[in-house]
């Protein structure tokens, strides 16, 4: 490519940084422990990740993460970075950036999400894949700066890969994996990798980081299954992306053909996701009675309250999903199968997730929508505890009296 | 990209669309001083307008790409209305993405292929009517331009929603009665062009699209200034014969009629000192370099 | 020791709760155990309520978020008391049987419904004049969090006074970058000290002379600390 250096593997960047095979920084290279906030995570990932652009915009929790990826454009690792103007000019900065052969990455939360939401399902259409770190919080009104994971929920069928980080050890990995399975050529999707605002990205945890020398190979934009808008490759008469208008059969069938290929494209990220991810979904003492599946935190407070009952000498298994879209549909089917009480807790008020699984698995009546909290309410493993000898409990009487 | 690029693989040629191969054997790709006047002897850029009959629009979008300075580089923006349903065959890489965000779009492009290829001029040109510019889009609008984004932006005003069937526009006319403006406009014809001057445009320009030397003049200040100095914007009159019940034959007429001296497209030219400066130097050494020419091709002439 | 120890630091916004939770828990993963500190605040706003967490424990930790059922609460500025200026009330809601409460006030601050409520949780209470201590020794109220942090160590040896060292050079050592609000507070105590090896050791230092008060008023009681 006219301008750039040597981008092939075991080339050296402007930073002194080595390209590697991706599997190499994923599974093989060494890495160092820190004790770091989510926030600064994104600046190690992105530092990482061989970004072109990035385009900011100030909103909590996200705001401290895109600063950051600002410093990293001052030092050198990111090409280009400026702050727009909103969140929906930023998304369309973003596919603009996209449209023209760069890797793009950018974050936001709750209420930058939804005003910025009819990019979204663009991108996919327009197979852009863009990185977005979505830092969840509750949307207006009234008004709330807190975790919640509602905007997820809009989200599901935007045409995005979605993938739902528990830790800032996941997010980092997340970030590196998720430029890298959005580029396949037979995916080339946006991706959304969430995080749950404050309770990842204001965290301070231990993280185990490769090192700053190395970094992922470059996107290359002549791998992408539609011609990249440089005006480079012919033939000339290409638009991005060619709507019908007119009001006929063919129209009907190019939109809908276009769209199931994109849901065609979702599901072939599937085996990548697996591949990078280690699996869809964690499982942990998966063969108990009672299980609790849920993503992000609302897990990790789940694992508190499996110790919690454990001492009262009940059982508790995990499953903890990873990719939310394309979703597990097969593992979620045999992760469950023996579960006799399906526990989804939730940080929102609508249950979204619990509904997902209540459509993947049969017997659905096993599923128990909750406990929930929502607006920032932080959910202790005690309530989730509760909650389940609760329903035990009541589950009991019914055999009893049934 | 060089117009070598753009060749037929010989084995192929015969099954190659005979507008394919116009295209590669006759466009004006990489042709010096190409304009307007190519119009009718090469191969234009723009298959087929797919306007309603007798649209000024169809001619301004001609006469637009005619005069691009260098087409093969160049990746146009548009947006939702008349201009996309001709977009589709136009013959540069275009992109079509929302209704309103071709600035913003434009922005994140122009940065992409600026660092893509840091040695080659890629320009960027958008091209969108007046409810995208000017309503939808005016914040990402105003933005590119104080953020100094070096593209052209192109408003090709009909002063009113066409494409949605004739709806009121912030580029309507004060007391024009149209759709969703029952008791006529309610106030004044948006001043786009002294805005444009005053977020940052290097250069700004109003006009009709009657006379084709003066598009093709103004069309290159504005991509050639964008491309070194900044911002440019470009106001072209393109009524909507249909919503102002016109017949096709009127088109011309009515653009002349809207251009006299005190009428609101009568031509004007916002130009920074820079620019102008920039214009004047490009000139001098356009001279120079026919002159050069001149000389050295006489002794040669003579031997 | 307890398995589990959770800190709920309530302060106003401007006060440094969440750089002091951030250091402490820095501290703890500093020793090789594990923390996890994380803040809680509304807008960014100065003398507003701010709140932050700390979790210490030699097991790894999931749980994150606010701390609902704390071992340990500090309050940070009188106001959280008398204002109410608190995310939760009364301020000891959910505080563990046999706690531990330090407030930086310089009088005896609650009232004596108060007291015998903490006196039921077993709770032991600890007041201490952070804030003049800070100005005594570091020259600015903007050092009280570290006081506070010195009183909570010095009453728990929850972490070694080294590794607090170590957490402070990380924090203000190199270059840090925080929120807005916070990035203006560092400039400003920065300002204060002519050199960041001054900062740092007379943020030590007042983290020191808290660790002496309330080593000392641990010293009082006959049975040992429960948390």
């Amino acid at each position: 490519m006219a301008g750039n250096n040597n981008r092939s593997i075991g080339a050296v960047n402007k930073k002194g940084q080595k390209i590697v095979e991706p599997e190499y920084l994923f599974f093989e290279a060494p890495r160092q422990e820190f004790f770091m906030t989510g926030s600064e995570i994104v600046k190690e990932a992105i530092r990482r990740a061989s970004v072109d652009i990035s385009v900011a915009y100030p909103i909590t929790p996200q705001s401290e993460a895109a600063a950051l990826v600002g410093e990293l454009w001052t030092e050198g690792y990111v090409g280009d970075y400026f702050r727009g103007e909103n969140e929906f000019a930023v998304m369309s900065q973003c596919a603009g950036a996209s449209f023209g052969g760069a890797r793009v990455f950018t974050t936001t939360s709750g209420p930058g999400t939804l005003r910025a939401f009819e990019n979204f399902p663009m991108w996919s259409g327009a197979r852009l894949p863009i990185l977005i770190n979505v830092m969840v919080r509750g949307v207006n009104s009234p008004l709330n700066i807190q975790p919640d994971t509602l905007e997820m929920a809009f989200l599901l069928d935007t045409g995005m890969l979605i993938w739902h980080a528990e830790t800032a050890q996941e997010l980092f990995d997340m970030l590196l994996k998720g430029f890298i399975v959005a580029e396949q050529p037979d995916v080339h999707l946006p991706i959304a990798v969430c995080i749950d605002g404050f309770f990842v990205s204001h965290t301070k945890e231990m993280v185990s980081l490769t090192g700053t020398d190395i970094c992922l190979p470059h996107y290359d934009p002549y791998r992408s299954p539609v011609p990249c808008m440089d005006m480079e490759a012919p033939p000339m008469r290409m638009m991005r992306d060619p709507f019908v208008m007119k009001s006929n059969y063919i129209s009907y069938a190019t939109h809908a053909s276009w769209q199931q290929e994109v849901r065609g494209a979702v599901e072939r990220a599937r085996k990548y996701s697996v591949r990078y991810l280690g699996g869809m979904i964690e499982e942990e003492n998966s063969d108990a009675d009672i299980l609790i599946v849920s993503s992000g935190t609302a897990v990790a407070q789940g694992r508190e309250a499996v110790r919690l009952l454990a001492e009262e000498g009940i059982k508790v298994g995990i499953v903890r999903i990873k990719s939310i879209r394309p979703f597990p549909t097969e593992e979620l089917r045999q992760a469950t199968k023996n579960a006799r009480l399906i526990f989804v807790p939730e940080f929102n008020v609508s249950g979204w997730m619990a509904r997902e699984i209540k459509s993947t698995i049969d017997r659905n009546h096993r599923v128990i929508a909750g406990p929930h909290v929502a607006g920032g309410m932080t959910m202790p493993p005690e309530i989730i505890a509760e909650e389940i000898k609760k329903v035990m409990h009541l589950r009991k009487k019914e055999l009893v009296h049934g | 990209m060089g117009k070598n690029n753009l060749k037929i693989c010989s084995d192929l040629e015969d099954i190659m669309p005979p507008e394919y191969r116009e295209l590669v054997a006759s466009a004006t790709y990489g042709k010096e001083n190409r304009g307007w006047k190519d119009i009718g002897s090469a191969k234009e850029l723009i298959e087929e307008h797919s306007l309603c009959a007798g649209c000024p629009e169809a001619i301004a979008f001609r006469y637009v790409l005619a005069s691009l300075p260098n087409p093969e580089d160049t990746v146009m923006v548009g947006s939702t209305g008349c201009t996309s349903l001709v977009f589709p065959h136009v013959a540069v890489h275009n992109i079509h993405s929302l209704f309103g965000n071709q600035n913003a779009v434009a922005s994140g492009l122009k940065r992409a292929l600026k660092l893509r290829f840091p040695d080659r001029e890629k320009d960027v040109v958008v091209l969108a009517g007046d409810g995208a510019t000017v309503d939808i889009g005016l914040d990402m609008t105003l933005q590119a331009w104080f953020r100094q984004e070096k593209f052209t932006t192109i408003c090709f005003d009909n002063e009113l929603y066409a494409n949605t069937g004739g709806q009121e526009s912030g580029l309507t006319q004060k007391g024009f009665v149209m759709k969703m403006a029952p008791q006529g406009k309610q106030f004044n014809k948006v001043r786009m062009p002294e805005i444009a001057r005053e977020s940052g445009c290097a250069y700004v320009a109003i006009l009709t699209v009657s006379k084709p030397n003066l598009v093709e003049r103004v069309l290159k200040n504005a991509v050639l200034i964008a491309r070194t100095i900044g911002p440019t914007y470009i106001q072209i009159y393109t009524p909507c014969i249909l919503e102002i019940g016109k017949q096709s034959m009127e088109g011309l007429q009515e653009m002349r009629d809207a251009e006299g001296p005190n009428d609101r497209f009568a031509f004007r030219e916002f130009i920074t000192d820079e620019a102008k400066a920039f214009l004047a130097d490009m000139d001098e050494k356009k001279k120079a370099a026919a002159a050069a020419k001149i000389g050295t091709a006489a002794p040669a002439g003579v031997k | 020791m307890r398995k589990r120890i959770n800190i709920r630091i309530s302060g106003l916004g401007g006060q440094g709760a969440v750089t002091s939770a951030h250091v402490l828990a820095t501290a703890v993963y500093k020793e090789g155990r594990h923390a996890i500190s994380n803040p809680f605040f509304g807008a960014e706003k100065r003398m507003a309520p701010a709140e932050s967490y700390v979790r210490i424990s030699d097991q790894k930790i999931y749980d994150r978020g606010e701390i609902v059922y704390p071992d340990i609460i500090m309050l940070y500025h009188p106001q959280v008391y008398t204002m109410g200026k608190c995310y939760t009330m009364p301020f000891y809601s959910g505080l563990k049987k046999g706690g531990l409460v330090i407030i930086n006030t310089d009088h005896p601050l609650l009232n004596e419904e108060d007291i015998q409520r903490l006196e039921e949780l077993e709770a032991r209470l600890l007041y201490i004049d952070a804030t003049q201590i800070a100005v005594d020794i570091a020259g600015t109220e903007l050092a009280s969090n570290m006081a506070m942090v010195g009183a909570l160590v010095g009453a728990t040896k929850i972490v070694a006074m080294d590794s607090l060292d170590k957490a402070l050079q990380d924090r203000f050592g190199k270059k840090y970058v925080a929120s807005g609000g916070t990035a203006t507070l560092d400039e400003a105590i920065k300002k204060k000290f002519a050199k960041k090896e001054q900062l740092l050791a007379k943020n030590l230092q007042t983290i020191q002379k808290g660790y002496e008060i309330s080593s000392a008023w641990v010293e009082t009681f006959k049975t040992p600390m429960l948390v």
